[in-house]
């Protein structure tokens, strides 16, 4: 049984590492077989189902899949990552649903300094946490994005 | 502001090939005052793509677009007949449907309730016989408004607010490359569920030249390029395998020929590539059915990477994945990209799976190569403020290797191109683009004779 307030303390961490660009410490809250989605929409109503027969924003299954992301954005040669934008994420609604899942909404404010432009991605984050020794872990995030009109690019660390 | 006369517009395009020179002035990208040209006459002057027939299949279905600024419905009525009509009322312009894709036998309006049916006939006026209308009202014809052309080669849907030529002779010889992926279905194509929109900061011109540029690839994307390097080498399960770290035709050691470049009539264009069928490539599985029905050197040809642009609105990259996308221009500065995966129907459900995962990987705003593409139109298009030397140097690679009509590779597909380019991987010609330019001057042209 996960408690609501270890499920804030996670978030809120989570939400931190990442505003902190401390992205080794983000991948370290997942599991090595975790698996990371950000549906598509389908149509103006109904985000994307099922990731093996349409079309996700990101779908990945295994925490090394993050680190590729991860060590794109940190490796210099990404055009659309330098600079870097600011982000701040905020988290809140959370609710512990059932043993394992949370549920929560999220805005992340993103601010991108080269183009003196901000913006707001928004929607509902949905996890399923385990506990691995004393640690909870993340095994699956799903990021359901409900303005999916991308300003050319929306990165892992800005959603 | 003060309109543009023709001689102002064409002096954008420098295209002096005799002297082994081409180039197009940034105004082109940068101008308020072009860009209203190019939305009355290239977009709204002549054929543009709509979307695909497959996402309307049934009866009373529709999808909704825009040509040009012009909200477009197209329709498929109760026999099944497809049709095009300006989506909006023709009483006071309300819009008449209203989702990206839906169905219906009867449209009423919101507003007013004047109501329309599948094939656009307006079958009721609310309270018409109370209305005290006049004879010249009653005799007037209050139909959807039919697009002046309309047609669909092989699933792709055509349309035109203007008379026009017929498809057949815009398509041209590009028409081949729509065949080469209509071909690699069972019954034609489809699109996977799921719509991805995003905009770029640049005008609509360079996402039309990025596609068809072989050049910017390993400048752009070493991030993409080193990590399907790094997968390929791992081969960690959950990785997705892609084409892109399977060959070595972007090595500086390839010899010969490893693709090149096909320009057509009417400002269509094609930038290839071999590929070697391997387990990356999502046909692979049916690659037997493909060559017995359609012959391996066709085949091989369906495997090939092909970036097709049919001007002006429309592209197919086949690639890592395969993506349709829809340009709309919204300003100057700033596109909206519709963007699909475009599939072989009938394909198994591993060879789905991994198209899909390339897709998201490659294509994506989310992904790891196209953001990296779409910040780069940004920065051009700040660059383009420049008007101490306004003319781009972008046009000039292959002007003294372009050959005229078809190459080798070509004639396999019985295909007769304007110029052909056929090259190695580091010579990345730029003498395609120079039939967009062609194409946009000649749509501008009539556009502006027409409105004389």
């Amino acid at each position: 049984m996960i408690t609501r307030s270890e499920a804030e303390d996670l978030l809120a961490h989570e939400a931190l590492l990442l505003d902190r660009r401390d992205w080794d410490g983000w991948l370290a809250l997942f599991t090595e077989d975790c698996a990371y989605w950000v549906p598509a929409w389908r149509d103006e109503e109904n985000p994307t189902q099922d990731p093996n027969t349409e079309l996700s924003l990101i779908w990945y299954q295994g925490r090394h899949n993050l680190e590729d992301r991860v060590w794109r954005v940190k490796s210099g040669l990404s055009v659309a990552s330098v600079p870097l934008m600011r982000t701040s994420h905020h988290v809140s609604n959370i609710l512990v649903e059932g043993e394992d899942r949370v549920a929560a909404s999220f805005a992340v404010h993103v601010h991108n300094a080269k183009r003196r432009a901000d913006h707001v991605f928004f929607g509902r984050y949905e996890y399923r946490l385990v506990r691995e020794g004393d640690a909870l872990m993340i095994a699956e995030k799903k990021i359901l994005l409900m303005n999916d009109y991308i300003p050319a690019v929306a990165d892992f660390y800005m959603l | 502001m003060q309109a543009m006369i023709w001689e102002e517009v064409k002096a954008l395009v420098d295209d002096r090939i005799d002297d082994g020179w081409f180039s197009v002035h940034k105004r082109a990208f940068t101008a308020q005052e072009v860009f209203d040209l190019e939305m009355r006459h290239v977009f709204e002057g002549g054929w543009v793509f709509l979307g695909m027939a497959s996402q309307l299949p049934n009866p009373h279905d529709y999808l909704t677009t825009t040509v040009g600024r012009v909200p477009v419905v197209v329709m498929r009525d109760g026999e099944g007949t497809l049709g095009a009509y300006i989506n909006a009322c023709t009483h006071k312009g309300a819009l008449i449907c209203h989702k990206r894709t839906g169905s219906g036998r009867l449209h009423v309006c919101r507003y007013h309730s004047w109501s329309f049916d599948s094939a656009g006939k307006n079958v009721a006026v609310k309270a018409m016989k109370d209305g005290a209308y006049s004879d010249a009202f009653k005799a007037f014809d209050r139909n959807l408004v039919r697009l002046a052309a309309f047609a669909d080669y092989r699933g792709f849907l055509f349309g035109s607010l203007v008379e026009t030529c017929p498809i057949e002779e815009h398509l041209g010889e590009a028409r081949h490359m729509l065949d080469l992926a209509a071909d690699q279905g069972e019954d034609g194509l489809e699109l996977v569920p799921g719509e991805v929109l995003f905009t770029y900061d640049g005008n609509w011109k360079l996402q039309l030249e990025n596609c068809a540029d072989a050049y910017h690839f390993t400048s752009a994307h070493p991030s993409y390029l080193q990590l399907v390097e790094k997968r390929r080498r791992e081969e960690k399960a959950n990785s997705v395998k892609s084409v892109w770290g399977e060959n070595s035709a972007w090595s500086e050691m390839t010899e010969g020929v490893t693709g090149g470049t096909y320009a057509f009539e009417q400002g269509h264009v094609v930038n290839w590539q071999i590929i070697p069928l391997s387990d990356t490539v999502p046909l692979a599985d049916r690659a037997e059915i493909l060559a017995a029905r359609h012959g391996e050197k066709r085949r091989d040809w369906m495997v090939n990477m092909r970036n097709v642009t049919i001007f002006p609105n429309m592209q197919i990259a086949e690639n890592a994945s395969s993506q349709l996308r829809i340009i709309r221009p919204v300003a100057p500065g700033l596109t909206e990209m519709r963007t699909f995966c475009i599939a072989p129907k009938g394909e198994s459900a591993e060879a789905r799976r991994m198209r899909i995962r390339n897709y998201e990987d490659f294509f994506n705003p989310t992904g790891m190569a196209t953001p990296d593409d779409t910040i780069c139109y940004a920065d051009c298009q700040d660059g383009h403020a420049n008007p101490t030397q306004p003319w781009i140097l972008g046009y000039s690679r292959g002007m003294t290797s372009v050959q005229q009509g078809a190459d080798a590779f070509a004639e396999v597909l019985d295909m007769t191109p304007d110029r052909s380019q056929p090259c190695g991987s580091q010579l990345c010609d730029e003498t395609l683009f120079h039939s967009y330019y062609r194409a946009w001057l000649g749509r501008l042209k009539a556009g502006m004779e027409r409105a004389a």
